[in-house]
């Protein structure tokens, strides 16, 4: 038990430093004005959840629609504020409209994480979850490659 | 349109696949539906993503303003498409400033027009090309944008700012042309100047009946004519001695500008040379259109560095009419004006000088051997002023603590003086 616990420990502390490292890069992002800093930050988070994952082995967790709800609205705030940095008259309302369509995209964010969680818990009690969820994350993981590639192709 | 991918495409791309390469290693299907909202963002950002037809058009109320004064603009922007966010920079040159910020964000739908009033000051005299825009659109997900520079040039003439001048100074000799000037000659006029007999052929209305009452025969009153006189502004483009609020050569610009008024106001003919590193010359002439001329051949003046020497004989003799009133805007620092200056008083111009005192301008310096090179520098100048006057050049000194005005006052008792010493 002591040994569980030192361990225990241990895990929680290398968690804690990560976290800090993941706000330190955040934080560095938005003060030094560094894009590039901003998915660093996400990266570390979204570690941190699958390395909590992997050591608690529950079945399903269910609070992974609010982990992809709050990295995106991370990443969406944090390159808000990198891409206008300059002041600039903008039309009324043009932040309120921002703010409301960031919200829109972070609730987007929640039904769409819970549709597919809610998917894999269906199909899991039919025993076909895992190998479907493989055959779904290879294809999106495809897609995801091409996409990216002629967008990345067809910039300047 | 240049388009780009934003920052955010290949941070998400990579987030998206790196979630779902840890969704397949781990065996965790939390990690596939934290990353999929990235992925889907992604895939339906970029096919929504469309290049925008914008159309933007920039105006300027008025071709001509004065320095510091405002002159009301638009960009004027429509697309075809519709744009999430549109962002314009305008780009302007140094010397023109805008009222409030320089960049704007827009939103439009398809085949919206949207106008954007703008306040643009020209801090200084010239010839400003504005018109340079930079504009960016954005996708509603922003994932992608549109980069552009366009060139949507107008030409903005600032003219001096004018100073304040009742009076200028009157030539020694006229010309042929009625004027405002009163001539010495004896003519028909309004100015009384004399008496004499009479000659067949003069009017009857010059006839001065109580003079004839007291004389043998008939006496006719003789009067002097108003006539023009021929101006010549000789601007000293040499060298401009400048600190952040002032420059000889801006100076001398304003005050040619108004004195070229005054003297076109009174029907006089004026003509320009800029003398220096590039040589401009204007011929004299009269009316509006040649204050125009002047003020637009004054704007282009500007100091090239050169070391060549030049002379007076390279301008050509119409440009110089003789007996013209040749009036020098100078801070009198570089040798060749000087030397120019002495040149067309020995050829018999009437020529006056307008300092525009530099003094003000150059710190005295705080270790001794500054100071004393200083005080050295400013007896020089006191020094090269007797040789001018002595020469028969009025000066006006004019500089922070003494008006265009009361400068030219001061030469004008010079000249008066001048005047009852040569008789």
């Amino acid at each position: 038990m002591p040994l569980a616990r030192a361990e225990d420990d241990a895990l929680v502390e290398v968690g804690l430093r990560v976290a800090v490292l993941a706000l330190l890069a955040l934080v560095a992002s938005l003060v030094l004005d560094r894009p590039v800093l901003l998915p660093v930050s996400l990266f570390l988070l979204g570690g941190l959840y699958a390395a909590q994952l992997a050591v608690d082995d529950a079945a399903l967790d269910g609070a992974a629609p609010l982990v992809a709800a709050g990295l995106l609205a991370t990443a969406e705030l944090g390159y808000w504020s990198l891409e206008e940095r300059e002041p600039c008259t903008a039309d009324p309302g043009e932040t309120l409209r921002r703010v409301g369509f960031v919200a829109l995209l972070v609730l987007g964010a929640v039904l769409v994480a819970g549709s597919l969680l809610a998917v894999v818990d269906v199909v899991r009690a039919g025993g076909l979850a895992l190998d479907l969820v493989g055959a779904a994350a290879a294809a999106l993981v495809l897609t995801v490659v091409v996409v990216a590639h002629r967008a990345g192709r067809d910039s300047g | 349109m240049t388009r780009r991918a934003s920052p955010r495409l290949e941070a998400y791309a990579v987030l998206a696949a790196i979630g779902l390469v840890a969704s397949l290693a781990l065996r965790r299907p939390e990690l596939a539906a934290a990353a999929a909202p990235f992925a889907l963002l992604l895939t339906v950002g970029t096919q929504l993503a469309r290049e925008p037809k914008l159309d933007v058009e920039f105006t300027v109320e008025a071709e001509r303003t004065l320095e510091g004064a405002d002159v009301d603009a638009e960009i004027v922007v429509r697309s075809e498409t519709p744009v999430d966010r549109l962002e314009l920079l305008l780009d302007l040159p140094a010397g023109v400033a805008i009222e409030g910020s320089d960049s704007f964000a827009v939103r439009l739908r398809a085949g919206e027009e949207r106008t954007i009033p703008l306040q643009l000051r020209c801090s200084r005299w010239g010839l400003y090309d504005v018109g340079t825009i930079e504009a960016r659109a954005r996708d509603p997900f922003r994932l992608v944008a549109w980069e552009d520079r366009l060139q949507r040039m107008r030409q903005l003439k600032a003219y001096p700012r004018p100073e304040t001048l009742s009076r200028v100074l009157a030539a020694v000799d006229t010309q042929a042309f009625t004027g405002s000037e009163v001539a010495r000659a004896k003519s028909d006029g309004i100015e009384y100047a004399d008496i004499r007999d009479y000659v067949p052929g003069d009017r009857l209305r010059s006839i001065n009946w109580r003079a004839s009452a007291r004389r043998a025969g008939l006496v006719v009153n003789e009067r002097h004519p108003e006539r023009n006189t021929d101006v010549v502004l000789f601007v000293d483009s040499f060298a401009d001695v400048r600190n952040d609020d002032r420059s000889t050569l801006d100076d001398a610009v304003r005050a040619g500008a108004t004195i070229a008024t005054r003297y076109l106001e009174r029907r006089d003919r004026v003509g320009l040379v800029s003398f220096g590193g590039v040589l401009r010359w204007l011929r004299p002439g009269l009316g509006p259109s040649q204050r125009f001329r002047l003020i637009e051949t004054l704007l282009e003046t500007g100091v090239a560095p050169t070391y060549v020497w030049r002379d007076v004989s390279l301008i050509p003799a119409r440009i110089l009419p003789p007996k013209a009133l040749v009036v020098a805007l100078t801070p009198l620092v570089d040798s060749r004006f000087v030397g120019a200056l002495e040149n067309l008083r020995a050829r018999g111009f009437d020529v006056v000088v307008v300092e525009i005192d530099p003094i003000g301008l150059v710190a005295g310096g705080k270790e001794p051997l500054e100071s004393i090179a200083y005080r050295l520098w400013v007896l020089d100048r006191e020094g090269l002023r007797a040789r001018l006057e002595r020469l028969g050049i009025g000066i006006a000194r004019w500089g922070d603590d003494v008006s265009l005005e009361a400068a030219l006052e001061e030469v004008r008792t010079y000249r008066r003086y001048a005047r009852v010493a040569r008789a």
